[in-house]
């Protein structure tokens, strides 16, 4: 208590706004008083693209916990195949609805400069035509195309100041009509091939006219089962473990005050929580993972508490005021609900037969609805409880660490339930233990939050420390999991692994959406494009030049066309007038998912790659938890909801708690 | 006044169509002065601030700068050679952060090309130091300018004209959506820019804004001017006699004496 600083205590949130007319413009020495510090996290959660983020793990653990095959690495790979191309357009889509216009000929625009590209290069004459050029030419010629498409776009809608809504989807009628009137004209068929004829008659014409140089480009593929290396699992496992603990680090640094003098006493328990936790994982590593899983688990729980405690211990300041309980509110109503949805959770499993795979209710298995109930509602109990935990939260810190520790123990309850009660072997194995520390994070973080003081003043270090530890665990995370999805091992081979391909168009989609991100965060270019979204007349007024903006974001998004068809003619060698038709909805959605505002000036191209997969995640997941398929439009429709109204909320938070 | 004035108008007009919307304007700016322009809705305010920033172009009289004959064809043209309009809608996007919106258009960059980059560091830190010597602490750059309040987006907009070099700061009714004390606020502002050696055309309906900060007024009605007074020439209840015939002279009196306590 006694090296506490004076800390204010907390008060109804960030709630400190001005309101208008009680301002002065006095000038203050030192911090203003006016606003409440806003930590890292506060500012995390207003970011456009933090309910899509959120969604996109939900979703996958629910698949992945409901379904046999969702989430293995042939799984992956598709979701990520189907997610690169319609992720590029999304990305492109979302730069030009922060500008605020739309483009509905984005669909049918990357069949068209797939099927152009085919014409340029195809060199059959009489009935089969096409005008022969080399690819080294026609993919040039089909780009400036391209681009003069979004040029045509972007200056029409400037010059008519008509919504782009009606413009592109003028354009689009015109695209969807060309595409299939030249196919017929030229090729006199609906479809137009085959970019591997280029190949095949290569020797004939003495040269492939650049398909063996572009092929790899637009199409190379990894077969994971034919790249072996022993050594994989020792990155995966080292990679993700310390790359998750590197991230706790951040968040600790993130999260409490430094103390002036460290805590040599907090450090030793904080190396021997770290030792506990390898000797841990080691042990788990030498079991069969079902047997011996609840003594491997129950180790690591233990030490995750040890060296978190260790670590605040070590580190930080202690918490000066627990604040008072306020016995009323939405937060008990919450924790009702959730202790009633996991009380549900729990009947639903007790009372389903777990070995009945008749179909019930249309869609489907009795034992798949036991399981999606018991996801469900063991998911929804946990988010209630979690919503309580916080709502208590804003008056005591104490009872909201009591709830945490109540959420904590729940899920150590539910796990071995799950190991005694499944039927799965993934959910007695692998769901187990990672409840199980699941359950042990939350409780440490329970305790600590409530001994430990939240930091409420900036610390420039210690923000800088802990976004590069972040950063670091994130990149090492991503190590581990892209060589677990790369690599095959001779054990996994030998098992008859399921053959798992990746496509370089995933390459093409992250490297888009890293430039376009980049582009939107760090340049002039970016800045005009939220300012003609949001506010093109005072844009204009100020100098930002408007129209050609406009234009350029138009461009682009022709660019992903270009790119996203060429991708597909070296794919599929054989494209259909019809490719591409009434996908730019598609592309919306995921944009509006992601966090971008439909009336422009707000949104995430970052976000609109995480629709993207949300989407791709759908795709595989409703056949692979072995769903009709049929109900694909009915799932998303039902996300896009959720996520527009879920967005607005996060953007109403944006704009008032800053 | 012996030296050339920063902006001198003569005898100036212009026409839409066949409806006149503005004829024999004559008026001038110094230098560290404050220039009223003076005018019930419809006198022809907007089209004067539009010919003076670039929007429209007059079609009759002469327009100098520092003693140069113009006729600016954009608000670009009119910016370049520092004139600067704040409007009433203030030329913001809400949803974008102060330090963006501060930039806009006017990026601060680094690298070259196509590896350029806005320098965001210094320029948040600009921002904040520009809008500090107003007299505004401006608490988070981060933070959308929707969230800020009235007076503040009026001071975040005069900080950035004075910022990006303006000579001449024309203000669009810039006290007429706020109320008294942030109008006292503004006000400040005005004499601020003014101090610091800005010429300031500050265009409002309300004299008892305009007579405490204002060295000249200049006071249209349905187009044509009523008159172009230094303020040794006229008094404030001249002033609103002129203009709006006394109507509503007894609130303005009241607010009156709450904003000069204000100033």
């Amino acid at each position: 208590m006694s090296d506490a600083t004076t800390e204010v205590p907390e008060t109804e949130g960030h709630g400190h706004q001005d309101n208008g007319g009680e301002e002065t413009a006095e000038t203050s020495s030192a911090r203003d008083e006016r606003i409440a510090y806003r930590g890292v996290f506060a500012r995390l959660l207003v970011r456009p693209e933090i309910g899509a983020i959120i969604a996109a793990m939900a979703i996958w653990a629910f698949f992945w916990s409901v379904s046999d095959v969702f989430g293995l690495t042939p799984g992956t790979a598709s979701i990520l195949d189907v997610a690169s191309t319609l992720g590029i357009m999304a990305v492109a889509v979302a730069l030009l609805m922060i500008g605020g216009e739309f483009d509905l000929s984005s669909g049918a625009a990357t069949g068209a400069f797939g099927i152009l590209t085919l014409l340029l290069v195809r060199d059959f004459t009489g009935d089969m035509g096409g005008y022969g050029l080399s690819l080294w030419v026609a993919l040039p010629v089909s780009l400036a195309i391209a681009l003069g498409l979004g040029w045509v776009n972007g200056t029409m809608v400037n010059r008519t100041a008509l919504p782009s809504f009606i413009v592109t989807l003028g354009t689009f009628f015109i695209i969807r009509g060309a595409k299939l009137g030249f196919s017929k004209l030229i090729v006199d068929q609906i479809q137009v091939g085959k970019m591997d004829d280029l190949a095949l008659n290569a020797s004939a014409r003495g040269g492939d006219k650049g398909y063996g140089f572009f092929q790899p480009i637009f199409a190379a593929e990894w077969q994971r089962n034919s790249h072996v290396w022993e050594g994989r699992d020792i990155l995966y496992t080292t990679g993700c473990l310390v790359g998750i603990g590197l991230i706790g680090l951040a968040v600790f640094e993130l999260r409490f005050a430094r103390k002036e003098h460290m805590n040599p006493t907090g450090l030793i328990a904080f190396a021997a929580g770290v030792a506990g936790m390898v000797a841990g994982v080691l042990y788990l590593h030498n079991t069969d993972g079902v047997s011996g899983n609840a003594v491997g688990a129950i180790i690591i729980g233990l030490s995750i508490l040890i060296t978190g405690f260790g670590l605040a211990r070590w580190r930080y300041q202690p918490l000066a005021d627990r604040g008072a309980v306020a016995w009323s509110g939405a937060w008990i109503t919450e924790f009702g609900l959730g202790l009633g949805a996991l009380v549900l959770a729990l009947v639903s499993a007790l009372v389903f037969d777990k070995d009945n795979s008749e179909t019930m209710l249309i869609l489907v298995t009795e034992q798949g609805m036991r399981a999606i109930l018991f996801v469900g509602l063991g998911g929804a109990g946990a988010v209630l409880l979690l919503m309580a935990a916080n709502g208590a939260g804003r008056t005591s810190q104490l009872m909201r660490s009591v709830i945490l520790f109540v959420t904590a123990v729940a899920t150590a309850g539910f796990s071995f339930f799950i190991r005694s009660q499944s039927a799965s072997v993934k959910f007695r194995s692998e769901v187990f233990s990672v409840m199980l520390v699941l359950a042990a994070v939350i409780a440490t973080w329970a305790i600590v939050t409530a001994v430990f003081g939240e930091r409420r003043h900036p610390d420039t270090a210690a923000d800088h420390l802990g976004g590069r530890l972040a950063i670091a665990g994130g990149l090492l995370f991503a190590v581990g999991v892209t060589t677990r999805l790369l690599f095959a091992t001779q054990a996994d081979i030998d098992a008859g692994a399921p053959p798992a391909v990746f496509s370089v168009r995933t390459l093409w989609f992250i490297l888009f959406a890293a430039v376009c991100s980049l582009v939107l965060a760090k340049t002039a270019f970016g800045s005009w494009t939220f300012a003609v979204g949001g506010n093109k007349e005072a844009a204009r007024q100020i100098g930002v030049p408007a129209a050609r903006t406009k234009t350029q974001l138009f461009m682009v998004v022709s660019l992903a066309a270009w790119l996203v068809g060429t991708l597909l003619a070296f794919r599929l060698n054989t494209i259909q007038a019809g490719t591409g038709n009434g996908l730019e909805f598609e592309y919306i959605i995921a944009a509006v998912v992601g966090g971008t505002a439909l009336t422009g000036g707000y949104g995430s191209t970052f976000g609109a790659a995480i629709g993207a997969i949300i989407m791709a995640m759908s795709v595989q997941g409703i056949p692979a938890s072995r769903w009709n398929s049929d109900w694909r439009f009915v799932f998303l429709g039902g996300i896009l909801l959720v996520a527009v109204i879920a967005n607005n909320f996060i953007r109403a938070k944006a704009e008032a708690t800053r | 006044m012996s030296e050339t004035p920063l902006l001198e108008l003569t005898d100036i007009g212009k026409y839409y169509g066949n409806i006149i919307a503005l004829r024999h304007v004559t008026t001038h700016v110094n230098a560290g002065e404050v220039t009223c322009v003076l005018g019930d809705n419809g006198a022809g305010k907007s089209t004067f601030i539009k010919i003076l920033s670039g929007v429209h172009q007059h079609d009759e009289g002469t327009f100098k700068l520092e003693g140069e004959e113009v006729r600016f064809e954009s608000p670009r043209e009119a910016l370049d050679r520092g004139i600067a309009a704040v409007y009433q809608d203030l030329a913001m996007v809400p949803l974008m952060s102060v330090w963006r919106n501060f930039f806009l258009g006017s990026e601060p960059k680094k690298g070259s090309w196509p590896l350029q980059w806005i320098d965001t560091k210094s320029a948040k830190r600009v921002a904040k130091e520009e809008m500090a010597k107003m007299g505004i602490d401006i608490r988070d750059t981060e933070q959308p300018v929707g969230t800020l309040s009235g007076g503040e987006r009026q001071s975040v907009a005069i900080a950035r004209a004075v910022h990006f070099g303006a000579k001449v700061l024309i203000l669009d009714e810039p006290t007429s959506a706020l109320g008294v004390k942030q109008s006292g606020v503004v006000l400040r502002y005005i004499v601020e820019a003014a101090k610091r050696g800005l010429g300031v055309i500050f265009i409002t309906h309300n004299p008892a804004h305009a007579y405490p900060v204002g060295d000249r007024f200049l006071i249209l009605n349905r187009g044509h001017s009523m008159g172009n007074f230094a303020k040794d020439e006229i008094d404030q209840n001249e002033l609103t006699r002129l203009m709006a015939g006394g109507s509503e002279l007894e609130e303005l009196q009241a607010e009156l004496s709450q904003a000069i306590s204000g100033v």
